[in-house]
């Protein structure tokens, strides 16, 4: 397994919650923390989130949209959604591998 | 606390993030795993000045695929004219213009499509796509130099630098960049940034292209060398139309996203 998103260090796992928050279509940076917090039952510190979004916008992974009131949308680009199932699959190898060693079938 | 927690931020970054980040943070109560979160997302802030400019850099890469995909597609069929054209005329003397004309364009759109493809692969895997894109890239700018110096001299038989004929220079380019057309493909598929597929006929093709070249130069009687020449024709040709057709749906499916937001 080759487990990163290039070069975003203790980020990394924050920025692969927020790509997965963001793959069913755009959100803005409340939605974010309130859907990772319901998928994972941790919380997203706000500090955290934009630290990543700034590293994720950077790289081109995700894409600011127009202002709505004072809330900003972002959604995946193209690269993002290359790269978060590219990670989503070293991960379910992974997975797989971990499984299969303890002599359980995934799923 | 929210204006006195967004000031610990760089001015540069408030400029950028400031009026969402307080509309986020005006959405929840402050506990204290907030507040140190926003300090240490402000230190950071203040260490890296990420995302500044950002969008344009996002904006650059969905720039490079579509055009890298455009040139993909274009460089195909030129290949494939120019393929065939050479195929029909048989190695002769007096090759049509139109053949000429042809490589240059395939040549050109080649090196653009592995210059915007390669930028879009750097993303996720940047050595190992720069490496398989020097081979492939110095093939063609090799070719390119040798068509020009046939354009100026007019003559097969003048000499560049070394004793090394242009004709002779330009086909070293051409075998350079077609055999390095397939270490691309190999480095695609490796990091599956484009169609599997596609970046599998693209290696195959290349590596057929080389086998009939080797064949139209005598080496093999001329029923057998016809296989490889018609598979090349074919293979190498879609395997550049199929990795453009990758890239524009890919970006395509981006921008479908987009409009599915603002609608």
């Amino acid at each position: 397994m080759n487990p990163r998103i290039p070069e975003l260090g203790r980020f990394a796992e924050p920025a692969l919650l927020i790509l997965v928050s963001l793959s069913d279509g755009p959100k803005h940076g409340y939605a974010i923390m309130a859907d990772v917090e319901a998928g994972t039952g941790r919380p997203l510190g706000p500090g955290t989130l934009y630290a990543a979004l700034a590293r994720l916008e950077e790289r081109g992974f995700i894409e600011a949209l127009a202002p709505v009131d004072r809330r900003r949308p972002y959604r995946l680009t193209a690269v993002g959604a290359t790269i978060l199932a590219e990670q989503l699959r070293e991960l379910s190898e992974f997975v797989e591998l971990g499984l299969r060693r303890l002599g359980r079938t995934p799923g | 606390m929210t204006s006195l927690l967004i000031r610990c931020y760089p001015a540069r970054w408030r400029d950028r993030y400031g009026e969402e980040f307080a509309a986020v943070l005006a959405e929840r109560t402050l506990g204290p795993f907030d507040v140190a979160d926003i300090v240490l997302g402000a230190l950071d802030a203040h260490l890296h000045l990420r995302g500044l400019g950002a969008a344009s850099h996002g904006k650059g890469f969905a720039m490079s695929l579509r055009i890298g995909g455009y040139a993909a597609i274009l460089g195909g069929l030129l290949w494939l004219v120019a393929l065939a054209g050479n195929a029909i005329n048989n190695g002769g003397e007096s090759p049509s213009p139109l053949l000429g004309y042809s490589i240059v364009g395939a040549t050109v759109m080649t090196l653009v499509a592995l210059m915007g493809l390669s930028a879009f692969q750097a993303r996720s895997h940047p050595a190992l796509t720069w490496a398989a894109f020097a081979i492939p890239a110095l093939g063609a700018v090799v070719g390119l130099i040798a068509y020009a110096a046939i354009v100026v001299t007019g003559d097969s038989d003048t000499t560049l630098i070394g004793g090394v004929s242009p004709w002779m220079l330009g086909s070293i380019g051409l075998l350079t960049m077609v055999l390095g057309s397939s270490l691309f493909a190999v480095a695609t598929w490796r990091t599956r940034s484009l169609s599997r597929t596609a970046s599998g006929l693209l290696a195959v093709g290349a590596v057929l292209v080389v086998a009939a070249l080797v064949g139209a130069s005598g080496a093999l009687p001329s029923p057998v060398v016809m296989i490889p020449v018609i598979a090349a024709l074919v293979a190498f040709p879609a395997g550049w139309i199929a990795l453009g057709v990758s890239a524009l749906r890919i970006d395509r499916a981006g921008a479908t996203h987009l409009e599915g937001a603002l609608s």
